[in-house]
């Protein structure tokens, strides 16, 4: 009961703001010569705070029945920077993420959602598809049939730091974490037994200073290259596409053809890759445009007025058109005006005309697919990136992780309220069974469409524009698309 | 004891003790008796002689010893035991919220719950129940030595248990009776036990005692038919092997109808709560309605007076 109180006592406490108070735990440790002492015993210790830690760390307070245990996060940034992240209305982050009505129907149940800055996050309502090759087309909308959830909306676009500044927030109303952020994790091991505990089995994280922390599940939401899936021996096997996703935040003439109440979200495939703009607040959109290393290097290096000249041609020229731009180191504004009066288009069936960039925002990042071969091992579980990355063409990478997030917080749940040990593998068997397949269903659909549009001739064109003109003319079939794309449709 | 290939058949004296004396036919090469007609009956008294006025059988205690390092590896020979521990929470869940109003204030939380759980085994239900913040303490009890010790080692694996969770060597008769520590429980337990016990009868009795008023005796066994013989003794430790051999005694099933008998001739038990649950291959235990009468089964009874 009094080890219950004190826990309750524990309020959310960033580190800078409690040096003091470690600066006496770290003496009161020393007394007991390096082994753990009760305090360092967790439930859950969260590696990595990430979009997915977080609301995996949110979720677990906000939930009575998991509210009880004892948590600790684990973050190698400094989470006050993030927590008090803000940007002036005109200016956005280059990494943003769309978020699907059921991930954001979860961020809500956890009282999330409401710490977002609203009027930094878009909603859109149409999704336009189409091959760079062959120009066959496909529109998504809900028209004449809304989601009964969500209406028209088919997913909102969201900077990435609006989110976890967020969950941070809601985080520190609920309090009652351990966070241990500008924490470097020097090693993990296994704790030790003595005449009363025997704890060989629980991982033990150990910070630089000196810090541990053990746990009975430790969770791995540490990114891509998790150190905690390397502690667990689980491997994750995948490929590196050759490509890479330049992103940027765009000014646009306007705020869309369909102005502020019906945002569009446009997508070309191109030979080398997509590339794709998606709505943001006002005139602003963001960009991700996956293409080989060499094009992403030519990207970052040209001045704005041949950057913006290039990523409009995306949109509009032909793929040899393109080609010969990008052979070019530079004069790219003169040759798409050339160019642009030659090519016949529909001003309207393409995004709007870039008209400036962000200064600062154009950046990339490798492309990669990689899967765990299991999100769980004896009192350890994988969510997020740690398990699985994707092809970003989509935008499912963080709905997946917000998906695994969900899916292990119900699996912790139901060990709580039936007594299990809720880190052994045998109360994390449901979440496996739950999301493994899903996943890689998702992600291996991800990797086909990718190498599908990588052909730039031959006989997959037509046959993948006849697959993408007769979608587009089969309603339901469409809605399957759509549904998945939004997150609420059937579980595969 | 036609348990244990090492014993030889013919050694465990085929008892009178219930009603329905059945013979037990031919033993077979798997040393295991035939099921005579599952017949109703009302609960033995004893299931063959014994000098010891223990309701626990030696056989028995030797079986689970064998048991006794795999208890807990969730891949091992208890994996569906382990599987099935959620259900008996889901089962007392049920039983305490149909509890009649005696003895609790209805608006405020229920104060915090303590359990006995008798022939706990390696613990799996004990370590369960003494997890549950409703749950004030579990003194937990075993008379096979080896498992106790599988059980207490591996309760020092959970730094939450050490508090509330607390194992005994004894059985329901040598567990003190005039100490109040071991008197007035909310909740005694006997989890797929009274299948292994000679005198089911004197058992059920001396456990029952152990309940507050208000309190609830709580149970699983299997139903004696033609299906739990196929079932368990055939297919689950003969052909799948999901079950060690040697595990059940098919003999010694009771009927759910038996118990409700058997708490209905008693004074001061509530009308019992019973719900079967059947264990699918790939899906994992579920509850299916009326398989009370055909195989495993809860059954949970509240004493009123």
């Amino acid at each position: 009961m009094e080890s219950i109180a004190r826990r309750r006592a524990v309020a959310y406490v960033c580190r800078s703001c409690s040096r003091q108070g470690l600066r006496l735990q770290r003496q009161a440790r020393r007394a007991y010569s390096g082994t753990a002492t009760r305090d360092d015993i967790y439930d859950v210790v969260c590696v990595g705070g990430g979009p997915a830690g977080l609301s995996l760390l949110t979720a677990l307070r906000a939930n009575p029945t998991t509210s009880h245990l004892r948590v600790a996060l684990v973050e190698a940034q400094d989470l006050s920077k993030i927590r008090s992240w803000k940007l002036p209305p005109n200016q956005f982050s280059n990494r943003c993420s769309s978020l699907t009505p059921s991930s954001v129907l979860f961020l809500d149940q956890i009282g999330a959602w409401s710490h977002l800055e609203q009027d930094r996050v878009q909603p859109y309502h149409e999704m336009q598809v189409w091959d760079g090759v062959s120009g066959a087309r496909i529109e998504f909308d809900w028209g004449p049939n809304p989601n009964p959830s969500t209406g028209t909306t088919i997913a909102y676009m969201n900077e990435n730091l609006n989110l976890t500044s967020g969950l941070l927030k809601r985080l520190e109303e609920l309090g009652g974490v351990s966070v241990f952020d500008s924490a470097r994790v020097e090693h993990i091991g296994f704790g030790e037994q003595t005449d009363e505990l025997d704890l060989r089995e629980w991982p033990t994280v150990h910070l630089a200073g000196g810090k541990q922390l053990l746990a009975r599940l430790l969770v791995g939401a540490d990114g891509a290259n998790s150190p905690v899936r390397s502690f667990a021996g689980i491997e994750a096997k995948g490929w590196d596409y050759g490509r890479h996703g330049v992103v940027a935040t765009l000014e646009l003439e306007g705020e869309g053809w369909g102005g502020d109440q019906m945002k569009v979200a446009y997508q070309r495939f191109l030979p080398t890759g997509p590339v794709a703009m998606l709505p943001l607040p006002g005139n602003h959109a963001t960009l991700v445009w996956s293409t080989t290393p060499e094009n992403a290097a030519l990207l970052k290096s040209l001045p704005a007025e041949d950057f913006i000249s290039l990523v409009n041609s995306a949109f509009r020229l032909s793929p040899t058109d393109l080609d010969f731009l990008h052979t070019q180191s530079s004069g790219q504004a003169e040759e798409y005006k050339w160019r642009l009066e030659h090519t016949p288009f529909d001003r309207q069936s393409v995004p709007q005309t870039v008209v400036g960039v962000q200064t600062g925002t154009v950046a990339s990042f490798p492309l990669k697919l990689r899967h765990a071969d299991t999100y769980i091992g004896e009192r350890v579980a994988l969510v997020g990136d740690a398990a699985h990355t994707i092809h970003p063409l989509a935008g499912q990478g963080l709905n997946q992780g917000q998906g695994d997030v969900q899916s292990l917080v119900k699996t912790i749940d139901y060990a709580v309220s039936h007594g299990q040990d809720l880190g052994t593998r045998m109360s994390l068997e449901p979440y496996l069974s739950e999301r493994y397949t899903a996943n890689h269903v998702l992600l291996g659909v991800c990797d086909k469409l990718h190498k599908l549009y990588s052909v730039g001739s031959g006989p997959l064109v037509p046959l993948r524009s006849l697959g993408l003109n007769l979608v587009n003319s089969l309603t339901p079939l469409k809605s399957f698309f759509m549904n998945q794309a939004a997150g609420n449709g059937v579980k595969i | 004891m036609l348990r244990h290939a090492r014993q030889s058949v013919g050694i465990r004296p085929i008892t009178t003790g219930s009603p329905l004396s059945r013979p037990i036919l031919a033993a077979r090469r798997d040393h295991r008796p035939l099921p005579a007609s599952p017949g109703r009956r009302t609960i033995p008294t004893r299931h063959h002689s014994s000098s010891s006025s223990s309701s626990v059988n030696p056989s028995e205690v030797s079986h689970f010893t064998a048991l006794a390092s795999t208890w807990w590896d969730p891949h091992g020979p208890s994996r569906i035991l382990h599987l099935m521990n959620p259900l008996r929470h889901d089962f007392i869940t049920r039983c305490l919220a149909s509890s009649s109003s005696s003895s609790s204030s209805s608006s405020r939380t229920p104060p915090p719950l303590r359990y006995l759980d008798v022939g706990c085994g390696g613990g799996i239900f004990a370590e369960s129940a003494a997890r549950l913040p409703t749950t004030s303490s579990v003194i937990a009890i075993d008379p096979t030595p080896s498992i106790l010790a599988v059980a207490r080692s591996h309760a020092r694996r959970d730094p939450s248990l050490s508090s509330k969770l607390e194992y005994l060597d004894a059985t329901i008769e040598t567990l003190p009776a005039s100490d109040e520590k071991y008197q007035n429980f909310d909740v005694v337990s006997c989890f797929e036990v009274v299948e292994h016990v000679d005198n089911p009868a004197a058992f059920l009795e001396r456990c029952g005692q152990r309940v507050r008023p208000g309190g609830w005796l709580v149970l699983s066994t299997i139903a004696r038919t033609w299906t739990s013989w196929l079932t368990t003794n055939f297919v689950a430790e003969d052909l799948l092997g999901i079950v060690p051999k040697g595990t059940h005694d098919w003999d010694k099933y009771i009927n759910e109808d038996e118990l409700r008998a058997f708490f209905g001739k008693r004074e001061g038990w509530g009308v019992p709560v019973v719900v079967g649950v059947v264990y699918v291959p790939g899906l994992g235990w579920k509850e299916v309605k009326g398989s009370e009468k055909v195989g495993n089964y809860f059954f949970g009874v509240q004493r009123v007076g």
